[in-house]
């Protein structure tokens, strides 16, 4: 599985990989988590690690417990006993992007941005900086002249620009996607994924690893160092396939033969399941 | 012409044209004043007094109204945050609802008397359904990706509800304000037939008595004039409260 495909690096020679050879060092660490709603076992015996400078997908058909992984991850659902999630940081940032935009309909851009900078009861940061992450998180995806403007003012591309915005503002080190593109046209899915793939290349920010959930076998491929293929219910970690495409991923990868070739491997497996 | 003009411009025109054919009518048959009187023969009866009774009925049940909807929505905060208590005193609540009110006034007269408070409390428990099922509902509304996002930035129980709840269940607290508005009105008056001296009730019970129809129908106008006042003066602060539901509603 996940031959290397050697033909593209010729293909792409001379591009320098702005990303670190992938030190293997580990960010999160999944073991041995199942979980059951009632009698519904939903995630049986799930291991998986994500390293540190990482774009991992997760893909699997609809409803096979991806999003319970993700929820898993971000502690709002607890494992069987067991099982147990390890970060690597001990106090890990974690930011989430859900698959509708949930912003708030009555606070414009900037105040959606700045609410989650200003929960909790550990105040991490004073009204004005929490504003001023803001305002640079909304430039990171393109939104300054937009801050005012109030969620019904935005098409929903914008609106999960601002989500991801959000979710950024935090200075994440891992940020968690769950199915982030899956409610929109086909066009404006292919630009955010290469802005996103943009944003998590550049120094700019904290980001280091990014877990997505998806369905798309195709953009799993463009955008993913590794992709968990995940099993239907009760879902399990079927196979770890390598993606061979060099970074920075571009517009027109998709032409390759790799790119292909990856395809085909994970189509099979999805019929062979 | 603009669209603005022609929404208030239709319904004045039909209104009046209405009247017109009314006033037309009594003429041409000559229909007797105690069974049905010309507008101009209501008109002609209306002097300062309505306007105090008027005023009597609206503080009665504005005051009812306004207690009945703080209440409730307190109420409905209690029930949201506790399961045993809204299960408890939920079918009580719908007891109450579903007890006439009209039933109700003549105790409520003997219990308070013939003055202000026996109207208001009758304005407030027909008020006080409404918001209470409303808030509830509301309050509960939440998306639970909403509520997984504050609960992933750590967010407290009470930046919950200020910061998601509250204002997630603001559409609905306004529809209820709405309905309320014109039943707060009836609250009043069916306080006011039981036992009262002044207030729109009272004018038309003694109009009846005494087959005063015109005073009557100028009593029974300005009551309806009182709760579209109400209405209309929610709608206003509902268009200016929850503005990110305008795109939607047009």
């Amino acid at each position: 599985m996940g031959t290397p495909m050697r033909i593209l690096e010729e293909r792409t020679a001379g591009r320098v990989d702005t990303r670190p050879e992938a030190g293997r060092e580990l960010a999160v660490s999944l073991k041995n988590c199942s979980l059951s709603f009632g009698k519904v076992q939903v995630l049986n015996n799930v291991s998986l690690d994500v390293y540190k400078n990482e774009f991992l997908s997760i893909l699997g058909p609809s409803g096979c417990g991806k999003s319970t992984l993700l929820r898993l991850m971000l502690d709002l659902l607890k494992p069987s006993p067991g099982g147990e999630i390890v970060y690597a940081d001990k106090e890990p940032s974690i930011g989430m992007v859900f698959q509708k935009p949930v912003l708030m309909p009555w606070l414009s851009a900037v105040q959606n941005i700045v609410l989650p900078l200003t929960l909790g009861t550990k105040k991490k940061l004073g009204k004005r900086e929490a504003k001023e992450k803001a305002e640079d998180a909304l430039k990171l995806v393109g939104l300054q002249d937009f801050r005012n403007h109030f969620p019904h003012q935005l098409s929903g591309g914008m609106q999960q620009r601002i989500a991801i915005a959000r979710a950024l503002a935090a200075e994440p080190t891992v940020l968690l996607m769950d199915e982030p593109f899956g409610a929109l046209d086909e066009f404006t899915r292919e630009r955010l994924n290469f802005e996103l793939l943009r944003l998590w290349e550049s120094p700019d920010n904290s980001l280091s690893s990014v877990v997505m959930v998806t369905h798309s076998i195709q953009e799993s491929v463009i955008m993913s160092d590794r992709i968990i293929m995940m099993s239907p219910r009760p879902a399990g970690v079927e196979d770890v396939v390598d993606v061979p495409l060099q970074r920075p991923r571009e517009v027109g990868m998709e032409e390759l033969p790799a790119f292909h070739q990856t395809v085909k491997e994970l189509r099979k497996r999805v019929k062979h399941q | 012409m603009s669209e603005k003009l022609k929404t208030v411009l239709y319904p004045v025109a039909f209104a009046l044209g209405f009247i017109l054919l009314w006033e037309l009518a009594v003429r041409i048959f000559d229909t007797p004043t105690y069974l049905l009187p010309a507008p101009s023969a209501i008109v002609g009866v209306v002097d300062g007094s309505l306007g105090g009774h008027m005023m009597v009925t609206l503080m009665e049940a504005l005051v009812g109204f306004v207690l009945a909807n703080i209440l409730g929505f307190i109420t409905a905060v209690i029930f949201v945050h506790s399961k045993p208590i809204e299960k408890g005193a939920f079918p009580l609540a719908i007891a109450l609802k579903t007890t006439p009110l009209v039933a109700l006034a003549p105790l409520l007269v003997v219990w308070m008397g013939t003055g202000y408070s026996s109207k208001v409390v009758a304005s407030m428990l027909i008020c006080f359904f409404p918001i209470l099922v409303n808030s509830v509902k509301g309050l509960k509304a939440i998306e639970h990706e909403a509520w997984e996002l504050f609960s992933t930035y750590k967010g407290t129980r009470w930046e919950i509800f200020w910061k998601l709840r509250l204002p997630t269940s603001l559409p609905y607290v306004l529809s209820a304000l709405k309905i309320s508005s014109s039943l707060a009105i009836v609250g009043a008056i069916v306080g006011e037939f039981v036992g009262a001296n002044k207030g729109l009730g009272y004018v038309v019970l003694v109009s009846s008595y005494h087959m005063d129809t015109p005073v009557m129908f100028s009593a029974i106008i300005a009551s309806a004039l009182c709760g579209l006042m109400l209405f209309w003066t929610i709608s206003l602060l509902e268009k200016k409260i929850i503005f990110w539901q305008r795109a939607d509603d047009l």
